[in-house]
């Protein structure tokens, strides 16, 4: 790998988030306050409703924080306006969704591709990068199946290449082996090891997964919406 | 992309596709079937009022319309008959003379009007041997005899051969007097004319009148009744005289076009209602397939997809589906509005509009009856779906992709 100089990607300051279930507030994180630097491997970890999916999706901008502020790549996340935010997304960060959340309409190749169609690559480009990016996750002879006609560790791998294939600087995977039996869900973290070392990619996790926990060189404890342990490995 | 999308989505969700679609064909073929009835109607009654009694357009003296008087003659009508047959466009002339009168038959009498007509001409123009539904037509030749309405005969009890004695005053001042014999009766399908009507030859109703030649009216039918305000101008330029009157058909029956256009504003009310129930039949849909794929709106947007690009894929779904729907509708309109001109709809009675009877309702089947219908599907359809659009556009990522 080659070697970078560390910069901070995500910072987060004060980070709050409110809830009102039936009416009644409920605090889903309570002011963090954390830096993540670039090439980190980090995994949040912690029990159910500890705030950590309520994490990733205030750092990545699909959820907004009620109080507090979270830079991105620089970038102060709550200035942006809509389209500002999705292009901002779509340029820097790549997502590993729990439940895959491929668009169903489009084949492997396509859901692959979308991104990098949104973003404007030539349609030769695209072809070689989505072909490259499916052989990297394992993924050949497939590319004009839709994501039924894929098993769900399939369909991870599918989002893997999704996430990566425009070579963002971060990654955010909410439970990516959740849903995955333990071989494939090994095999993919490896590949996913194996990323982050290669190209300094940037990877956060929320996991339950004491094989993600194990691969991580960073382990963050969330509890009750706020950071009880942050240990570095 | 989002037009991929966008078609895949609509084979996808085969079911949500076909409800959008079936509400937006039904609306299509109700607005398209309305249309055509109701222009089908118009353009009956339009055509019987005026092929089969008042011609397209009229001449008279000027003045008379406002005020018919037996002095208000045409003294050269063969001369103006013949310049207006020479304009382009107009298929007949026909000159009529009129007259108020007492009509007797044995000891029953009530009041006539009095009707010369050309019968040759009258024919051509207004089909008046059909209007014999009983005994036969005038002679060509004058002869004193006389055809009454259906209503009259029955008031006078005349029968066939019936002598007929009419009172009038001449326009000598004369008091005039004659006998006709009774050699058919008629139904005009207008309950006032068939109460009073005597139709007599042009020229025993001149004798009777003391009116020596001159007409009170030249009735003039065209070949096509949408240009009939440019062959009214054009006869106008071509009479040049200042003592004529030229009239189209919705002057001369003022209160009869008036009473239309009210029965049309009504109709349009009642496609106002047809277009609203299209309108949220597809919004129904239109919402339901937003909701149904939040989750997926919300993962379109995670990845990179712009607020404004999914306001387009909802639009597009829809319009898509409007598209489809159009040519459907426009096919099935244009066929029930084809079978409805062949077979029309039998009321059980007779109705009645404008003392005009009507039995059968034909429909039309003309472009208002398929643009008007394609202009409310696509405009209520794109309409509709801007609410469903902008709410798929503002989702929230992270609190989309937690439905289910």
């Amino acid at each position: 790998m080659e070697q970078t100089q560390k910069t901070d990607v995500i910072v987060t300051e004060g980070v709050t988030k409110v809830y009102a279930a039936d009416g009644i507030p409920v605090n889903a994180l309570n002011g963090i306050d954390l830096t993540i630097q670039s090439g980190e491997f980090t995994a949040l970890v912690g029990p159910s409703g500890s705030g950590k999916t309520t994490f990733l999706n205030i750092i990545s901008g699909l959820d907004s924080p009620t109080d507090g502020k979270v830079w991105l790549a620089g970038k102060v996340l709550s200035e942006m306006s809509g389209n500002e935010l999705s292009d901002f997304r779509r340029d820097n960060i790549g997502f590993i969704f729990q439940a895959y959340n491929l668009i169903p309409v489009l084949t492997v190749e396509e859901n692959v591709e979308y991104i990098m169609l949104l973003a404007g690559v030539p349609k030769a480009e695209r072809h070689e990068r989505v072909i490259t990016m499916l052989e990297s996750v394992g993924l050949t002879g497939v590319a004009d199946r839709v994501p039924t006609q894929l098993s769900g560790g399939q369909q991870q791998r599918v989002a893997i290449a999704r996430a990566m294939v425009s070579e963002p600087q971060i990654i955010l995977a909410d439970e990516p082996t959740a849903n995955l039996d333990s071989k494939t869900g090994a095999d993919l973290l490896e590949m996913m090891r194996h990323l982050n070392a290669e190209t300094g990619m940037t990877f956060i996790f929320s996991t339950h997964d004491p094989m993600v926990m194990e691969s991580a060189r960073r382990l963050i404890t969330l509890r009750d919406g706020h950071i009880d342990t942050d240990e570095a490995r | 992309m989002i037009l991929k999308i966008a078609f895949r989505n609509i084979f996808r969700q085969k079911r949500r596709t076909i409800l959008t679609a079936l509400a937006m064909i039904v609306g299509f073929m109700l607005l398209s079937v309305t249309i055509g009835l109701s222009d089908g109607a118009y353009g009956n009654i339009i055509a019987m009022f005026t092929r089969n009694r008042i011609g397209h357009i009229q001449v008279h003296r000027e003045g008379y319309l406002d005020k018919p008087s037996l002095y208000k003659t045409i003294n050269n009508a063969s001369t103006v008959g013949e310049t207006i047959l020479s304009v382009a466009g107009v298929e007949a002339w026909t000159p009529r003379v009129y007259g108020a009168g007492l009509g007797s038959v044995g000891e029953k009498s009530t009041a006539v009007q009095i009707i010369g007509i050309d019968v040759a001409r009258e024919t051509e123009a207004t089909r008046f041997d059909k209007k014999v539904v009983e005994g036969s037509t005038l002679g060509e030749i004058p002869a004193h005899e006389a055809v009454i309405g259906k209503d009259l005969a029955k008031i006078l009890s005349a029968r066939i051969s019936s002598e007929i004695v009419i009172v009038s005053q001449g326009a000598d001042g004369s008091i005039a007097n004659d006998l006709y014999k009774i050699v058919g009766i008629a139904e005009s399908g207008d309950d006032l004319t068939d109460r009073v009507a005597c139709y007599l030859h042009i020229e025993d109703a001149q004798e009777l009148l003391v009116l020596e030649g001159r007409v009170h009216e030249i009735v003039v039918i065209v070949s096509n009744i949408n240009r009939v305000d440019k062959i009214t101008n054009v006869i106008e330029t071509q009479l040049n005289d200042s003592t004529l009157d030229v009239a189209p058909w919705q002057v001369v029956a003022k209160s009869f076009y008036r009473a239309m256009r009210t029965d049309q504003q009504g109709d349009a009310i009642a496609r106002w209602v047809i277009m609203l129930i299209v309108a949220i039949g597809v919004l129904n849909t239109v919402l339901m397939s937003v909701l149904e794929r939040t989750r997926e709106y919300g993962v379109l947007k995670a990845v990179g997809t712009k607020p404004v690009q999914i306001f387009w894929l909802v639009i597009c779904e829809v319009v898509i589906i409007a598209l489809g729907s159009i040519c459907v509708g426009a096919l099935l309109g244009a066929l029930g509005n084809y079978l409805l001109s062949i077979y029309g709809i039998t009321y059980p009675e007779e109705i009645s509009f404008g003392g005009m009877k009507l039995k059968t309702l034909y429909a039309e089947v003309n472009v208002r009856c398929l643009v008007i219908p394609a202009m409310t599907v696509m405009l209520s359809a794109a309409v509709v779906s801007l609410f469903p659009a902008i709410k798929a556009a503002r989702i929230m990522p992270a609190k989309a992709m937690r439905t289910h």
